[in-house]
């Protein structure tokens, strides 16, 4: 691909800039068999707001890892500040003024939020090695200056997601600091929190910073960016100013065709569609309690699932909702109060590298390991693997995952993809309830959409079908999915009522009493 | 014999108990807090005993200890490079270390005094007396006329914990055994701090060794550590990873071992093997979180790069 000199433009339309804040020029990186960058061609200019899209395996968190010297290129050179540069390092790329915030914040959970800021610019307040004193007031000051509510003093442990980003993003921005990186900022943020983080974005751009947003979401991109590249299959397929975009074009050129028209609008097919059929309870919690300490407890948490139901738990992350999956799929026990819960019950965890998936297993097995206990994969007391396998390749098939065969090993396939085995397996389990704990964060448009649609048609299932408890941190995955909703608030679970099932209401009602300040 | 003056002695004695278990656990703090659990720390006990007695030997008792602490370093390196450079399970290497120790010192002490152990006698470190403070009644004698290794741990104590919670290593040092991934991000060499950590850790267990054998017996005999390096882990454990709760952890170890020793003089009605249980059961209930949270670094013993 040839490169196309692309000409500077600072956001306000303003004359243009000769020096870019970085440049990379025909990057090429391949892992194994797989190029995921295919020479692209990636200008920052310094102040503008850089919107990075693209599916699951685009590359764009590649992108974005090579440019912040967390990875190498095999080709291709990289400029920074209009000189020419090798990055082996985060450390080489911190020197230059690139700073990176991960999509898993790379915070020690333990240390405050000071120690934090302190950890990773150890070298700026070097006073003979000692902290030194004044190096508190900067932090806060700097703080100030970013408009940044933080706060220094609490473990990081103990804060909220957004809480803990801010942390994350103001040490980055202790230094000098030309690019910033973002990778999926705002996956994990209450809607009144993107808009303060944007405000964040707005203000360090204003002071000169490029920075690059690595995003899923087509409409925060272009709310907040100035300019918009989408990555397909690890080429470039489009850089253009943002107010020259919709939304619908974004979509065409991360997918590579024309989308149908059947995109559902928010709150078609799931809420509004087919009236409800009012089938029996499957599972049910009186008053139920868990954790003390630290650990996010659940307190005095009453819920009913109904069979054919998607019953939508808002909330901003960290707030109970993982230790109440972990209670409706069964793996924790009510310290206080009941539960009864259905035998057949499917569980997404939210950390599916993890809880989901057992790594050093294939894919295969790893779809044995969940259906083991049924009949229909067994022979005697033999598994029938053959059955196994189909079962396994049509999962793979059915949800695009972007793998050899079903015998790779699950360590092998992307964040992306191993959710996709997990949820695609956890469907299968489901007989009676399916917990999704964020089914689609991290999943690409396509997948997102098939996912979506998986879960409303498990619901709507002609006969026997299970109940759905979808926990999501994203509130318009709620609003379209869900037929009642309930918000999840430092451990309570508040249900919202019919009439304020809008984003307004439920963002407000997940800030009231949240565990972080917007 | 009046009361005072058994507490008195009692106490002498549960202080020199205490001065190597304080070496060897501070050291294992430091050890576990940038993430490296040194099961070995045994192996470098008994190599310090062993390096101590034969520097003593070669240039006199005080480059003995100086030897003591270079042979413990040397066991806890010869531990990293298999934990922590090479990521191989820390439990099973430290065993391993600790065992070939107690065998190879034993090996090396045979081949140079033979096989029948000749009764090897060593010149000791002496005590030294601090002026004014060794009068203080009762408590005087005990922490003030020590050897120069329980000055040694005394200072260690404000030192460690300067170092861990003020400087910006004892910061990367910290975050290497909290989150190895947050430390790594944020530029700390983490292999590197854990190495330099573990051999830390091991030298001043080798210092312990070397006090068993040249200020607490003038001697060295095969498996003379006798468990102080396991017991130094549990003392890390009831001190809570912090250097002056470590500190008190050995001597409440000292003193029950002292205890056990006191109440056999007296042949009092006891059953004095009781007492030594005594501080590993309050070390299971410190893990146990009893004493409220006190929880071991999050990324203790978990290999690095993953």
């Amino acid at each position: 691909m040839p490169r196309e000199p692309r000409p500077g433009r600072s956001p306000g339309g303003k004359a243009p800039l000769v020096t870019a804040a970085a440049r990379l020029d025909s990057i090429t990186r391949r892992f194994g068999a797989v190029t995921a960058l295919d020479a692209v061609d990636f200008e920052l200019v310094p102040g503008e707001i850089h919107g990075l899209l693209g599916e699951n395996g685009a590359g764009k968190t590649t992108l974005a890892n090579i440019l912040g010297g967390l990875l190498v290129a095999d080709a291709g050179v990289i400029e920074i500040g209009g000189r020419s540069v090798e990055l082996r390092s985060a450390r080489d790329a911190r020197a230059l003024g690139v700073a990176m915030v991960h999509q898993h914040f790379s915070l020690v959970p333990r240390f405050t939020g000071f120690e934090n800021v302190a950890l990773f610019n150890g070298e700026a307040w070097a006073r003979r090695g000692v902290i030194a004193p004044g190096y508190r007031r900067q932090v806060e000051v700097r703080a100030r200056e970013l408009k940044l509510d933080v706060e220094l003093d609490a473990p990081v442990a103990a804060l909220g997601v957004g809480e803990r980003q801010r942390i994350e993003i103001l040490k980055a921005l202790m230094s000098d600091t030309r690019v910033l990186l973002l990778d999926e900022p705002t996956a994990v943020l209450a809607p009144q929190e993107v808009e303060g983080l944007f405000a964040v974005l707005r203000e360090v751009a204003g002071a000169g910073t490029a920075i690059v947003l690595v995003a899923h979401k087509l409409d925060e991109v272009l709310a907040v960016a100035d300019r918009v590249t989408v990555l397909r299959r690890g080429r470039r397929v489009l850089t253009e100013e943002a107010t020259k975009l919709s939304a619908r074009e974004l979509a065409e050129a991360m997918v590579g065709r024309a989308l149908a028209a059947e995109q559902p609008a928010e709150g078609e097919g799931g809420r509004t569609g087919q009236p409800k059929p009012d089938f029996a309870p499957v599972a049910f919690l009186e008053d139920v309690t868990v954790g003390t300490g630290d650990a996010p407890s659940l307190r005095d948490v009453c819920l009913t699932v109904h069979r054919g139901e998607v019953l939508g738990i808002a909330g901003v992350d960290g707030n109970g909702q993982r230790m109440l999956a972990a209670v409706l799929a069964g793996v924790v026990a009510p310290e206080r109060g009941r539960a009864r819960l259905p035998d057949e019950v499917g569980w997404i965890p939210q950390d599916r590298g993890e809880e989901g998936l057992v790594r050093d297993f294939t894919i295969a097995e790893n779809v044995a390991l969940a259906l083991h206990g049924k009949r229909a994969y067994r022979r005697g007391p033999w598994l029938d693997w053959p059955r196994i396998g189909e079962t396994s390749a049509t999962l793979v098939n059915e949800l695009n995952v972007l793998v050899g065969s079903p015998e790779a090993s699950a360590d092998t396939l992307s964040g992306g993809n191993q959710q996709k085995v997990v949820t695609g397996r956890e469907f299968l389990r489901a007989g009676q309830l399916l917990v999704a704990e964020s089914p689609t964060r991290g999943l690409d448009v396509r997948a997102t959409r098939a996912v979506r649609d998986r879960i409303v048609r498990l619901a709507r299932a002609a006969s026997r079908p299970p109940g759905v408890v979808l926990i999501s941190a994203d509130l318009d995955e709620v609003l379209e999915l869900a037929d009642r909703i309930a918000v999840m608030v430092r451990g309570r679970l508040i249900p919202v009522g019919p009439k304020d099932q809008n984003a307004a209401a439920i963002g407000a009602l997940m800030l009231s009493a949240g565990s972080s300040t917007p | 014999m009046t009361d005072l003056a058994a507490l008195s002695s009692f106490l002498v004695a549960a202080v020199g108990l205490a001065v190597p278990l304080a070496l060897a656990a501070l050291g294992e703090t430091v050890s576990e807090r940038s993430g490296v659990i040194n099961i070995g720390l045994e192996g470098s006990v008994i190599w310090g005993a062993l390096g101590g007695a034969l520097g003593a030997l070669a240039m006199g008792p005080y480059a003995g200890l100086a030897a003591g602490a270079v042979a413990g370093g040397l066991a806890a390196l010869a531990f990293a490079a298999f934990a922590v450079r090479l990521g191989t399970d820390q439990i099973i290497t430290g065993t391993a270390v600790t065992i070939g120790s107690l065998g190879f010192t034993g090996a090396v002490f045979q081949s140079r005094f033979g096989a029948t152990g000749l009764a090897l006698e060593l010149q000791t470190v002496p005590a030294w007396e601090v002026p004014l403070l060794s009068r203080i009644p009762v408590l005087g004698p005990a922490f003030f006329e020590q050897a120069v290794t329980a000055y040694l741990a005394y200072a260690m104590v404000p030192l460690l914990g300067w170092f861990l919670f003020r400087t910006r290593w004892g910061l990367a040092l910290r975050a290497a055994g909290e989150s190895p991934e947050a430390a790594h991000a944020a530029g700390v060499p983490v292999v590197g701090t854990r190495m330099l950590a573990a051999v830390l850790g091991g030298a001043m267990a080798g210092l312990a060794g070397a006090h068993l054998s040249l200020v607490h017996t003038g001697t060295f005999a095969e498996n003379m550590s006798a468990g102080k390096g396991f017991i130094a882990i549990a003392v890390v454990v009831l001190g809570r990873w912090r250097p002056w709760g470590v500190f008190a952890a050995a001597l409440f170890f000292g003193g029950a071992e002292a205890l056990q020793f006191t109440l056999q003089a007296l042949d009092a009605d006891l059953p004095y093997p009781l007492f030594l249980a005594l501080p590993y059961v309050l070390s299971l209930a410190a893990l146990a979180g009893w004493f409220g949270r006190s929880r071991a670094p999050e990324g203790l013993a978990l290999p690095w790069p993953r």
